[in-house]
């Protein structure tokens, strides 16, 4: 057993594989993440250092990479609001459990309710791509019928999505369900623990385990309408069969979905269907070094400056009045999106590089 | 200098120091433990992003929408081993059923909007975007790929082409949704690539505006009619038109075989193909016509009609001509096989080459762990030029297609020659490349699980349909024959089909071959050239002579296939080449760029080295040979250290390789074994 922290600054070093450490427990009860460094970054940006922003992003991202191929068990216990960097430190981990109080909001920057200039980061196009198709419980999820994948993840990128424990228990993003009344038993009964075994320590978690029932409204109750629409080709391909289907039936949650589309960054949504396109088809080490070449492009904003405008009308001025450019998906070109995606032409610039890992498990590797 | 010294460091430390005897000593380990080669590998040397792009040419992320697409379904039957999802279909499944599961996949792409524009687009980007998706599909399963494929490129494609207007509006919204079910009747059981000469035979009866098609013997029943046997509720039949006793040629007619509710039509009789070496999920069948009746308006009249009363009419009064004219449009066909082979090879090469980066065998030295298969010289020569040749073509057949969307009428020739040649050849390659990787498994490339030793069956019938691929490389040598004789008897240039070349003095090679020579293009290209060249030279000559002799022409042609042969083969490489150098030309400076140079130079030493025209004609010293064969080992050598990233540049996702290509001690740990 040991404690953890990231803030001493040198995010490299903070995960030692030693053969005393046999568990990692994280566990902050409110909120993994404050979304106070948005402030930061913006203003990093608007002063021309966005690369100093980038190269903290590098250490996260690094940071999320080592924990994704960690080879000691790492339990996370999701008990409130975790957001952006906060679901990236847990995510990555091997036990992710869920409670009732729990609320995921994705990506970085992620604001309820209002859609931002953003898409998936924090290694989100490798987590989110890999949901499947039907419900079942996390761990049988992970051993045996997680096998096809459903179009809830582009669902999940292209909606300003936040899932509660059920549901993430649902998708496999959580591994367990506890009752927070639960906790306190539950970290004494991890503490006491004399091994890093995998299904040892799932088992002791899930003495404690429930299976918690679905919200009526839940994104996973819709599952037949998301799959026939989110697994278009395109982002206009979506929003037509969307509408198609809202034409079909009056449905709030169609209707809401449509909304919340037209709302967000025309390139945004281009940028994001896309890497997580790419995200299904690989590991986590690739997908993380894709997020952190578009991080870094969007804070250049060279060709567009919708992330800088998207924190802008949310947490700076707060009108929730974004002006967006190119303003619609027509002016948005294969071009533009390609170049977030390539290397930043830049000498300053550095790309992502993720330390050499003995022990990647099957899941890291992946074609291009 | 620096590079030599890394690489000889290199090769010291593959042969000598198992990068794995640092964390675990061979003999304290219980068992062979599976080391990704992703950790022992360098890391690549060239951005495999851009080598992807331009290996896939067009069409990037559409190609991976479908790869997920594919994942995210039940219907593509995906399997967990060894921790990971493959998808693949249960070849274990019965005929009937592996069909079945075909015609549920094509709905489900239906549905998710896969084929739409397929008809009704008509932009080269639609068509381009149209190629990728299918390449998708046929990674997954050559079945489900020619299965749509007939519908739309040969059904669909002769509606369009054959067809005018009147069969536009009526039929290609339909077909693109698959209201109606398509297939093609061309061959018959006593003609193949013998159109012409096929028997099936259509009369018209004026008084009932009617044409009746009929099957006259057993030899005329259609045969090998994909999509037939279960599925297809129309088809494009071919047959003779027999008009008041003159026969008119090959005509192409729409016959509905079944109603909508599956039942087959009166005076229609289906019989099976039946079990074949690959390809079960298509459901291949045999028609027999039996004086069907069908309105006149089903006749695809793009070059030629009957008036109501049973006038022929036709703007082109010679049948040959009518009959080149009317299926010129129908290349399709043979630009997406050459396209669909190289995917395949490299499915075949992706996966031999990860399992002989992880697989070990025999030590060289007592004590000594075990040699990785791909340190192996011998090892490297197999698998090695095989993936510059599969680099090669690829950059050829997107070529093809770039010329083929945009193709005019004037293009017409260089398209039928180019994808005659391209399908030919690497059809061939594609078939050579996975038997080799095959037996570079070992006893793992038979398990139908890991797809190499499956695929052989699977791929092998493209070397015979959409023309025999004999038969189409002797087009060539007849057409680059017809190109000298307008050339020489008429005193004009050569113009078109890269023959240009010929105009020049014939290059002279020189002498003495060093490294520096053997690897510049300027070398490789005129080596290519004095083979072309020579060999049209004599096989002209040698048909000429024959004719001076008094052989016809026809018979001339064909007793010097010898010649025709090698001909066919000097031209489809040499345009390949040309294609290579150009790409490479069109890359900036740097290590990509030097990347491909070093596999153009691979591809262009080893068909030196494989054609033995260059040492039977003379063109290369027998020591000029030998030098060239001693490069090609040290290419071997000096490609061996990138062989990973050249293979992950191929963009094939993992769950599209198979279990040997990870973790294949894992995947067969009796822990998976399923209970």
């Amino acid at each position: 057993m040991a404690s953890f922290s990231s803030s001493n600054g040198k995010e490299d070093q903070v995960l030692v594989e030693k053969s005393f450490v046999r568990t990692v427990i994280l566990n902050k009860p409110k909120a993994f993440y404050a979304a106070g460094d948005v402030v930061a970054v913006v203003h990093d940006i608007n002063n021309g250092y966005w690369n100093s922003s980038a190269s903290v992003f590098r250490k996260e991202y690094i940071l999320f990479y080592l924990m994704a191929t960690y080879c000691i068990p790492q339990a996370s216990i999701l008990n409130g609001i975790v957001m952006g960097a906060g679901t990236g430190f847990s995510i990555h981990g091997s036990f992710r459990v869920a409670t009732e109080n729990f609320i995921l909001l994705l990506f970085v920057f992620a604001m309820p309710e209002i859609a931002l200039g953003l898409f998936p980061d924090i290694g989100s196009s490798y987590f989110l791509s890999r949901i499947p198709g039907h419900f079942g419980n996390g761990q049988q999820n992970r051993q045996r019928h997680f096998i096809f994948i459903s179009s809830l993840t582009e669902y999940l990128s292209l909606t300003s999505a936040r899932l509660d424990g059920a549901e993430m228990l649902a998708c496999g993003l959580a591994t367990h369900f506890v009752s927070s009344v639960e906790l306190l038993s539950l970290e004494a009964a991890l503490h006491s623990v004399d091994s890093s075994d995998q299904p040892k320590i799932s088992a002791v978690i899930g003495e404690y385990s429930e299976l918690p029932m679905l919200k009526e409204q839940s994104a996973y109750n819709r599952l037949d309408v998301i799959n026939r629409c989110f697994s278009r080709r395109t982002v206009e391909d979506i929003l037509y069969a969307l509408e198609q289907e809202a034409t079909n039936e009056v449905d709030d949650w169609i209707q809401a979905s449509l909304r919340s589309r037209k709302k967000a960054s025309p390139i945004s949504l281009k940028i994001s269907l896309r890497s997580i396109r790419e995200g299904r088809l690989q590991g986590v080490g690739q997908c993380l070094v894709r997020e952190h070449r578009i991080d870094c492009h969007a804070m250049r904003g060279e060709v567009s400056k919708d992330f800088v405008e998207g924190c802008r009308a949310v947490i700076l001025d707060k009108d929730r009045n974004p002006k967006w450019e190119p303003t619609r998906m027509g002016l948005v070109t294969d071009k533009m999106v390609d170049v977030y995606f390539s290397k930043v032409d830049d000498e300053d610039w550095e790309e992502l590089k993720l330390p050499p890992r003995p022990n990647l498990p099957a899941s890291a590797f992946a074609k291009l | 200098m620096d590079r030599a010294f890394w690489r000889a460091r290199v090769i010291k430390n593959h042969l000598t120091q198992d990068p794995c005897t640092q964390t675990r000593s061979l003999s304290g380990a219980p068992c062979l433990e599976y080391s990704p080669p992703e950790l022992a590998e360098p890391a690549a040397a060239f951005d495999v992003a851009a080598m992807r792009a331009l290996l896939d040419g067009h069409n990037v992320a559409e190609r991976d929408w479908l790869f997920g697409l594919m994942t995210q379904s039940k219907l593509f039957n995906p399997r967990r081993v060894g921790g990971r999802v493959f998808v693949a279909p249960d070849y274990n499944q019965s005929m009937e059923q592996q069909r079945e599961m075909t015609m549920r996949r094509i709905e489900f792409l239906l549905e998710r909007g896969v084929f739409e524009g397929w008809l009704t687009a008509g932009t080269a980007e639609g068509e381009l975007r149209k190629l990728a998706l299918q390449e998708v599909a046929n990674m997954y399963d050559h079945s489900l790929a020619i299965k749509f494929g007939v519908h739309f490129f040969l059904w669909g494609g002769a509606i369009q082409f054959f067809g005018t207007e009147r069969h536009h509006v009526k039929w290609l919204r339909d077909t693109e949704n698959y209201v109606v079910k398509g297939c093609f009747a061309m061959t018959e059981l006593g003609h193949g690539s013998n159109v012409r000469g096929i028997e099936t035979v259509t009369t018209y009866d004026p008084r009932a505006r009617e044409f009746i098609i009929n099957t006259p013997c057993e030899s005329a029943q259609k045969y090998w009619i994909g999509g037939a046997a279960n599925h297809a509720t129309h088809t494009v039949a071919f047959s003779q038109l027999n008009i008041n006793g003159i026969n008119q040629g090959v005509h192409a007619f729409i016959v509905q075989i079944r109603d909508a509710d599956g039942n087959i039509c009166p005076n229609i009789r289906i019989a099976d193909c039946g079990h074949k070496i690959g390809l079960n999920g298509v459901d291949n069948g045999r028609i027999w016509f039996d004086n069907v009746r069908i309105p006149r308006e089903n006749l695809l009249n793009s070059v030629a009609d009957i008036s109501p009363d049973g006038e022929y009419l036709s703007a082109i009064k010679d049948p040959d001509q009518r009959f080149a004219a009317f299926l010129a449009p129908l290349t399709a066909g043979r630009v997406i096989l050459a396209a669909s082979a190289i995917y395949s090879a490299k499915i075949g090469l992706a996966i031999a080459i990860r399992y002989a980066l992880s697989r070990r065998a025999f030590s060289i030295a007592p004590n000594q762990p075990e040699v990785l298969l791909l340190d192996y010289p011998s090892h490297q020569q197999r698998l090695l030029p095989l993936l510059a040749k599969t680099y090669a073509m690829s950059f050829s057949a997107n070529h093809l297609k770039m010329i083929y969307v945009k193709r005019t009428p004037e293009l017409n020739k260089t398209i039928h020659i180019l994808s005659s040649a391209f399908k030919a050849s690497f059809t061939w390659h594609n078939m050579r490349t996975l038997q080799e990787c095959r037996e570079a498994c070992g006893g793992q490339g038979l398990k139908t699980e890991n797809r190499i030793g499956h695929l052989k069956g699977e791929k092998d019938v493209q070397s015979t349909f959409e023309g025999d691929n004999n038969v189409l490389m002797q087009q060539i040598s007849k057409t680059l024959f017809a190109e000298y004789l307008v050339a020489r008897k008429r005193n004009k240039p050569f113009k078109g089909l890269g023959l240009e070349h010929m105009n020049g003095p014939c290059p002279v090679l020189p002498q003495q071959l060093p490294s520096t020579v053997l690897r510049s293009d300027q070398f490789q290209v005129d080596a290519f050239h004095v083979r072309e060249r020579d060999l049209l030279n004599r096989f002209a000559e040698e048909i000429l002579q024959r004719q001076a002799q008094g052989e016809r022409k026809e018979h001339a042609l064909l007793s010097s296939y010898q010649l025709a042969e090698d001909l066919g083969r000097a031209f489809s490489e040499r345009c390949v080449l040309q294609n290579f150098v150009e790409v490479e030309e069109n890359s900036p400076a740097g290590s990509l760029k030097d990347m491909l140079a070093l596999l153009r130079s691979m591809y262009a030493l080893t068909c030196m080295e494989e054609d033995a025209s260059f040492l039977r004609y003379g063109y290369l010293s027998t020591e000029n040979a030998a030098a060239v064969r001693k490069e090609v080992a040290k290419l071997c050598s000096e490609l061996r250290p990138h062989a990973l990233a050249l293979v992950n540049s191929f963009g094939i996702p993992d769950a599209y390789l198979s279990p040997i290509a990870f973790n294949w001690v894992e995947a067969n740990s009796w822990s998976s074994v399923q209970h």
